[in-house]
């Protein structure tokens, strides 16, 4: 095969995940290419200009601390930073912030186009060339051909993506961009197992149109907390968000016009999430809620797009203006874009390894939209491990995976993989079970020792980690010796601010575990420090670590217990219907799963104990009589 | 797989002894006992042969051969079962007979464990098919019956469900903060777990009777020498004897038997002994025996001499004893001279019958008064009782979650260490009924709230 150009990587696809795999590999010192249908629009947030959540604003921290990109960009180019469940517990605090999306878009771009070994290549891919069962290289739309020697897929929603705006269908990759479907086609051919999502997206309003007085604010933090671990702090000016809500007569109206909607009419075959439904989902679900929640996110500071969150929808174009301008102080308003649904193919990430390598060819990687994620960071992170992985691939060394227990990138792939997905797959808290481990503050204590032995973190924010690590390490070890008894002057100011009483003596952790304990009253147990900022965060951290340790501790033992056989391995081969005393039912479940250890079928949905039992005994029988 | 042999009835002295052989062997190793290599038993039938002892070849007895034939056995095997006369040198002689042609000692549980394996039960119903085959009693056994139809998982759904939606509640506050949702009512919650916690906690007490229904109440007979204790033992033998088997931890020199007493197994010892002591000693003995007889016991059996005046030991019997579950029989009710002298005492814990194991009198009361607390039992719409040690382990685990989510919530502890309770707490439920996935907990948020943005 002769090949136009050669390079190690190709990443097809400029999005969150197709970015981050691009810089990752390249980082790691691959020859990488980065090919885009638009080389304008690498970094394109499709839908709600924003990062992070509850959530995903860890997923965007553990990212950082494996040397992704996602946060550094966001914090330089974030407009409204926002630290959820502020009044709740360290471990479901989550960032969040707005984006100014043009400006995200010019910052992803200048980092990449800073990367050295990364190169920038526009076109479309139209085919996967394969050989011998290895990725070889891909062809493109204009008839180049470039050879390398692992891919990663990162098409986003643009595989035979179909936009629907009332009934009118085209098209599309994402608005105003085509689709790919010549190799979508190529990805069938290849005897992927596909299927077809569905997401939505609201329309965008002209903010000079907008009666802004009739909208409740909703400010910025005034401290804002950043999402990279490198952010001294956030320079940009920032802005409100506003609150709003629909009215029962939008509601009427949508429910007279529901034959308009694809979705209702039966055009869209794709599955669409539970969560950010349409409001035609939400007008027709919960009938009796008299008005739903809107946010008005003004999209940056150069521009008077303002994006209306919570109004998803593909009613038609004319539909949307009048019910838009049903909404109290948007009375006068006017779309700039309206909103649509889209259609795309995804692959089964059941054919997946737990490095994002297909099981079916060698050097082939799938990350992001593609495997049946929703969400950029959902991506961003899938693109990362894939990024990692293709140069681990190419340098024959191990793959690199995490564990449940210690990232919620480790939960993604390990649920991607495992139980497939039946709608689009969002990243909650509760999908965790050690969620108390895993906090968006610690994501550098649990993660940036595997991206300094991969390569990715550089020697300053290594050295800046294991001082913030040590120095954490020393407050711990303060808390746990400074004891107070009842005589201490302080102990009565402690105990009438926390409003119970402490015992006769205490120690500092042991007093952190009490509800309503914050940094500022324990500082001043503490020796000072310089850095008077930094040294309030650490000591959050190290307060936060006290507050659950036991808790963890606790936990992971009663999982344990009851989860002592998940280790046990299944051979590949195994005919479940040939194991006695299962019913079909049983059967099916586990051929559908085909796990490959037995904690993997603790999980199936819907297996029994009884039918638990059963496989665990034949497969103890098979050890015995091997 | 190996062909297995193991005695199936208890070690020791006794009538019969029962070697069982389950495996593809099972019948070759037979013919080899027997020395005739035509043997074709038919299936389920009781045939008599003389075996010999395969070393010296010399006759050992004449037992009784029963052949099953796979897969319609208890394991699913070839199955022999060999009734001989109960002499340990007798049941030795076999096993070493059978050992020495291809078998080997079976493994405890390993009939079971083929059992399992070859589909005759899964494991839950192992839990209650095992009961069921160790049920001395019809109530003993409905109780694996009702274990056997999912009663357990049907009795422990709604506890399931209430738990599942408080989770599906706090969760919803915690991941959606954004979102427009009703206000938590901390108070209502912690409410609400108060309640489950008392639903757990009835059914875990049910296992303090559960348990005696399946592996039997054990009842110490005391009292000093003559009061009568072995004849008392030996009538409430007459009367409930039930199928001997092996139970576990009863000393050598006690009697002990297990009768059916209205559907209740109960493990009757006699404290009597094998050797009575002279006078002088016996009254340390029978202390000494009482003690003793209370550490091991559910409930003692205080037999008193009812013809002549209570002694300092009885006294000191009673006195030691008053702390425990048991029963008083003032015995020789049918003497003249008979005087109950606890008539008037006013005695809440125990139960005083007059009896007379001479003519019988009393002793209808006697038996009823031993498993009065378990006396429901006898009727059919007997409640469910918890009678798995593991099930009982599991539901205390849950209670205990439950109650420091409880105290978390009462504390002001923000969700997610509530949470952590009601998870831990969902866990263990889950290992007796099935387990709650992530994603049923989200399934119930999106069904329950408008999730928006």
């Amino acid at each position: 095969m002769i090949f136009d150009e050669a390079f190690d990587v190709v990443v097809i696809g400029g999005g969150h995940a197709g970015c981050e795999a691009a810089s990752a590999a390249a980082r790691l010192g691959m020859n990488t290419a980065l090919v885009a249908i638009n080389l304008d629009l690498i970094g394109q947030m499709s839908c709600n200009p924003a990062i992070g959540g509850i959530a995903k604003g860890h997923l965007v921290r553990e990212i950082d601390a494996l040397g992704g990109i996602m946060g550094r960009v966001i914090d330089r180019t974030g407009i409204q930073f926002r630290l959820l469940n502020r009044s709740r517990g360290p471990a479901v605090q989550s960032p969040r912030a707005q984006a100014d999306r043009s400006l995200y878009r010019r910052e992803m771009r200048r980092t990449l186009e800073a990367t050295p070994n990364l190169h920038l290549r526009q076109g479309m891919v139209i085919d996967l060339l394969v050989h011998g069962g290895s990725i070889r290289g891909v062809e493109m739309q204009d008839t180049r051909k470039i050879g390398c020697k692992a891919v990663v897929v990162a098409t986003g929603t643009f595989l035979n993506g179909l936009v629907h705006t009332g009934r009118r269908t085209h098209s599309a990759g994402r608005a105003g961009e085509p689709a790919s479907v010549e190799l979508a086609d190529s990805l069938k051919r290849l005897g992927f197992p596909i299927g077809r999502l569905k997401t939505g997206t609201p329309p965008r309003l002209d903010g000079r149109t907008i009666d802004w007085q009739a909208f409740e604010p909703q400010p910025p933090d005034k401290k804002p907390v950043a999402f990279s671990f490198s952010t001294e702090s956030i320079e940009q000016p920032q802005i409100d968000c506003y609150i709003g809500y629909t009215t029962n007569e939008l509601h009427q109206t949508i429910r007279d016009n529901l034959h308009e909607s694809p979705l209702y009419s039966g055009k869209i075959k794709g599955i669409g999430p539970r969560y950010c439904p349409s409001i035609e989902d939400k007008v027709v679900k919960f009938a009796d809620k008299d008005r739903h929640q809107l946010f008005l996110e003004p999209e940056g500071h150069e521009t008077n797009e303002v994006y209306l969150n919570g109004f998803s929808t593909s009613l038609p174009a004319e539909l949307q203006l009048e019910l838009v301008r049903m909404i109290p102080g948007l009375e006068e308003s006017q779309i700039i874009r309206p909103g649509y649904a889209i259609e795309y193919d995804f692959v089964d990430p059941r054919s997946l390894r737990p490095d994002l390598q297909t099981a079916s060819i060698e050097g082939l990687f799938l990350a992001g939209q593609i495997n049946g994620t929703t969400g950029y960071e959902e991506a961003a992170c899938q693109g990362l491990i894939a990024g990692i992985n293709s140069a681990m691939f190419v340098q024959r060394r191990e793959s690199f995976r995490l564990k449940r227990e210690e990232a919620y990138i480790g939960v993604l792939t390990d649920d991607l993989i495992t139980h497939g997905v039946d709608e689009p797959y969002r990243m909650f808290t509760s999908r965790a079970e050690y969620r108390l481990a895993l906090r968006h503050d610690n994501a550098d204590r649990r993660l940036e020792p595997y991206g300094r032995e991969l390569g990715l973190i550089g020697d300053s924010d290594w050295e800046r980690f294991n001082g913030k690590r040590d120095r954490i390490a020393r407050i711990r070890s303060t808390l746990d010796k400074t004891r107070l008894t009842r005589s201490d002057p302080a102990y009565a100011a402690l105990s009438a601010a926390l409003r119970c009483d402490l015992g006769d003596s205490v120690t500092l952790s042991q007093v952190a575990q009490r509800p309503g304990v914050s940094a500022e009253m324990i500082q001043q147990f503490l020796p000072k420090s310089a850095d008077e900022k930094g040294s309030l965060s650490d000591l959050e951290s190290a307060l936060a670590d006290s507050l659950y340790s036991g808790y963890i501790d606790g936990q992971t033992a009663t999982i344990r217990r009851l989860h002592q056989h998940d280790g046990l391995r299944i051979p590949s081969d195994l005919q479940f219907g040939a194991i006695d005393g299962l019913s079909r039912e049983m059967v099916e479940r586990l051929e559908r799963a085909r796990p490959l250890t037995f904690g993997h079928a603790r999980r199936i949905p819907g297996l029994t104990p009884a039918a638990l039992s059963q496989l665990l005994v034949y497969l103890g029988l098979r050890t015995q009589a091997a | 797989m190996d062909t297995i042999v193991a005695l199936a009835t208890p070690s020791g002295r006794s009538a019969i002894g029962l070697v069982r052989l389950s495996g593809s062997n099972s019948l070759a190793i037979t013919r080899l006992l027997i020395a005739d290599q035509t043997f074709q038993p038919r299936p389920a039938n009781v045939v008599r042969r003389n075996i010999r002892n395969l070393s010296n070849g010399q006759a050992i007895d004449q037992p009784l051969l029963t052949y099953y034939e796979a897969p319609n056995s208890f394991t699913g095997e070839d199955v022999v079962e060999i009734s001989c006369h109960g002499s340990p040198l007798i049941l030795r002689a076999v096993i070493d007979s059978v050992l020495s042609v291809g078998a080997r000692l079976a493994g405890p549980g390993e009939f079971t464990l083929r059992a399992l394996n070859h589909g005759k039960m899964n494991l839950s119903q192992a839990e209650a098919i095992r009961d069921l085959i160790n049920a001395q009693t019809d109530a003993a056994a409905q109780q694996a019956v009702r274990q056997l139809n999912g009663e357990l998982s049907n009795r422990l759904h709604p506890i399931k469900e209430a738990l599942l939606n408080l989770i599906v509640l706090l969760e919803s506050a915690v991941e959606f903060v954004e979102d427009d949702l009703p206000l938590i009512q901390r108070k209502h919650i912690e409410e609400k777990v108060e309640h489950l916690i008392a639903q757990v906690d009835r059914l875990a007490s049910t296992f303090e009777s559960g348990h005696f229904l399946r592996d039997g109440l054990r009842v110490a007979i005391v009292g000093p020498p003559n009061a009568g204790k072995s004849t008392i033992f030996n009538r409430l033998l007459m009367f409930d004897r039930a199928i001997v088997t092996d139970i576990a931890g009863t000393t050598r020199d006690t009697l002990s038997e297990t009768l059916n007493i209205g559907g209740v197994p109960v493990v009757l010892t006699d404290t009597a002994g094998l050797r009575e002591d002279s006078a002088n000693l016996a009254e340390s003995i029978g202390l000494e025996r009482t003690k003793q007889a209370m550490a091991d016991a559910d409930l003692l059996l205080v037999v008193l001499d009812g013809s002549v005046p209570l002694t300092a030991t009885e006294w000191e019997i009673l006195r030691l004893s008053s702390d425990y579950r048991r029963v008083v029989a003032v015995n020789k009710l049918d003497l003249p001279q008979f005087r109950n002298e606890l008539a008037d005492s006013n005695n809440d814990r125990g139960r005083v019958i007059e009896v007379s194991a001479k003519s019988e009198d009393g002793l209808g009361r006697l038996r009823e008064a031993l498993v009065e607390p378990f006396h429901s039992f006898d009727t059919s719409d007997a409640g469910l009782l918890i009678t798995d040690a593991r099930h009982y382990d599991l539901l205390c685990r849950t209670r205990t979650e439950l109650e420091s989510a409880c105290s978390l919530l009462n504390q002001g502890a923000s969700e997610e260490l509530v949470l952590n309770g009601l998870h831990n707490g969902l866990r263990f439920l889950g290992a007796i009924t099935g387990e709650t996935t992530a994603q049923d907990v989200l399934s119930q948020i999106f069904a329950t709230f408008c999730i928006g943005k």
